[in-house]
């Protein structure tokens, strides 16, 4: 358990001070396997399938706010559907611009979430989403969740919709728009997935939010075993008792990673070096701040923390009186 | 020589003015009444774009009828209905956009005291040290 514990104050070093690299890199992976997966999915248009576009654009959603990869993700898949089928493109414009301006745009934090429900529902591991932001936001994240499992769903039938015929009459055209929409509106197991989702978001929250022991660890398996309930009663009552075993070993999955991002904590407590830049009459001045690493666990952080405070002792003025100065940091 | 007191308070600012500061900053240019006025009106605009999309939708769902119906339509009813959710729909969306940005506006003015409690402790030090000399 120490070793472990070690590993997590040297891992949350790296991180802290490697911030400013890793981010674009962890961006760049998931891009790149969000963008693969889309292309698996409905890649239906071979030029935006070959290496050099995907590996580009995720250069460049590594380096751009994470608006611009999920409007990316957008344009591509409406894309790949328009090589088939343009009708079935504008529907999708038409439904994600509802999404957008009537949900979405209230929640502008949680834009990737849009997009990373979609991806993990291809990964078999969705339920991580809503443990997660159960774990680490407030109950509004119900919305972009809701969000991004009706545009999963929305994908599928597209998906499905695409292998009927399709002529460019205008019957078959408003028999194509009637089907997308009836499966749409009839689909009983996104409804479920929407109300489920929800319900661990909000389990994991309250557990989290009360203050007993190990509150974090529990509200992560509460949320997990609401999720398993959930499902297991959605799938006998809709008679799709198959996925029952890949739901279950899935939730686990996504229980143990969230288990793991809860454990380094690298999005709770979440404060990485700062580069800043200003000056004064006589100087100009770049000033890189470092934090100090918080105290969990005494036996591996005494040593850090002497050496964190000498070493900044002897660049500290004497004549200055600093202890006025600690009162300030909240 | 270095203000090292001085360094520290502008590290502070400059840190935050960079991250958090820079919506808080934004939004301290409008006056609270201003901004959330400004923003319950995008979100009536928005949710009327939304909604009309979604009319859009179900008429062309319903076109068939629609069609065949041409002319025995109770048109009068319809635009009741349609009017009556529009009203109802934007209602929704204007009192949410009203509470939600009127805490956000609350929540960056707490932020915004804290920088401007620094920014004055920061004049004294330079008054001090102009001072000195």
């Amino acid at each position: 358990m120490l070793q472990l514990l070690e590993l997590r104050e040297r891992i949350k070093n790296f991180y802290q001070r490697y911030d400013a690299y890793l981010l674009p890199v962890v961006k760049f992976i998931f891009a790149f396997i969000a963008f693969q997966a889309i292309n698996k999915e409905i890649g239906y248009d071979e030029r935006l399938k070959s290496l050099p576009i995907i590996l580009g654009i995720s250069l460049l959603s590594a380096f751009t706010p994470s608006a611009v990869m999920v409007l990316l993700a957008a344009v591509i898949s409406v894309l790949h559907v328009y090589f088939i089928s343009p009708i079935l493109s504008v529907m999708i414009i038409v439904i994600l611009m509802i999404l957008y301006l009537l949900f979405a745009r209230y929640t502008p934090k949680y834009g990737y979430v849009l997009l990373a429900v979609p991806i993990l529902f291809l990964l078999k591991i969705p339920y991580i989403i809503p443990i997660l932001l159960g774990l680490i936001s407030t109950p509004v994240a119900m919305i972009p969740t809701s969000c991004g499992v009706i545009i999963y769903f929305l994908f599928q039938i597209i998906k499905s919709a695409i292998t009927m015929q399709v002529n460019i009459s205008i019957e078959d055209i408003i028999q194509l728009y009637t089907h997308v929409i009836d499966s749409l509106t009839g689909n009983r197991q996104m409804i479920m997935t929407v109300v489920i989702f929800s319900l661990i978001i909000m389990v994991t929250y309250f557990i989290r939010k009360m203050s007993f022991d190990y509150a974090f660890e529990i509200s992560i398996l509460a949320g997990g075993l609401t999720g398993i309930l959930g499902f297991l009663i959605s799938y006998l009552i809709l008679n799709q008792s198959k996925q029952i075993l890949s739901m279950i070993l899935g939730t686990i999955v996504s229980i143990a990673l969230v288990y793991i991002i809860h454990f380094f904590k690298l999005t709770l407590d979440y404060s990485g070096v700062e580069y800043a830049q200003f000056e004064d009459d006589v100087y100009y001045y770049y000033v890189k701040a470092v934090p100090k690493v918080t105290v969990t666990v005494p036996q591996v952080n005494v040593k850090h923390i002497n050496v964190k405070s000498t070493e900044r002792r002897e660049f500290s003025d004497p004549d200055v009186d600093e202890a006025e100065d600690y009162g300030y940091d909240e | 020589m270095l203000n090292f007191k001085k360094i520290r308070l502008m590290t502070k600012l400059a840190v935050y003015e960079k991250k958090d500061g820079k919506e808080d900053i934004y939004l301290s240019k409008y006056y609270k009444a201003d901004y959330v006025r400004l923003q319950v009106l995008k979100s009536i605009i928005t949710a009327t774009i939304g909604y009309g999309l979604i009319i859009a939708l179900i008429v062309f769902y319903r076109m068939e009828y629609l069609i065949k119906n041409a002319v025995t339509l109770d048109y009068k009813l319809l635009g009741t209905y349609v009017l009556g959710f529009y009203i109802m729909t934007i209602t929704v969306f204007g009192l949410g956009a009203l509470i939600l940005y009127s805490m956000k506006y609350d929540a960056s003015r707490k932020k915004l005291s804290r920088y401007f409690r620094l920014l004055k402790r920061l004049e004294k030090v330079y008054n001090e040290s102009s001072h000195d000399s």
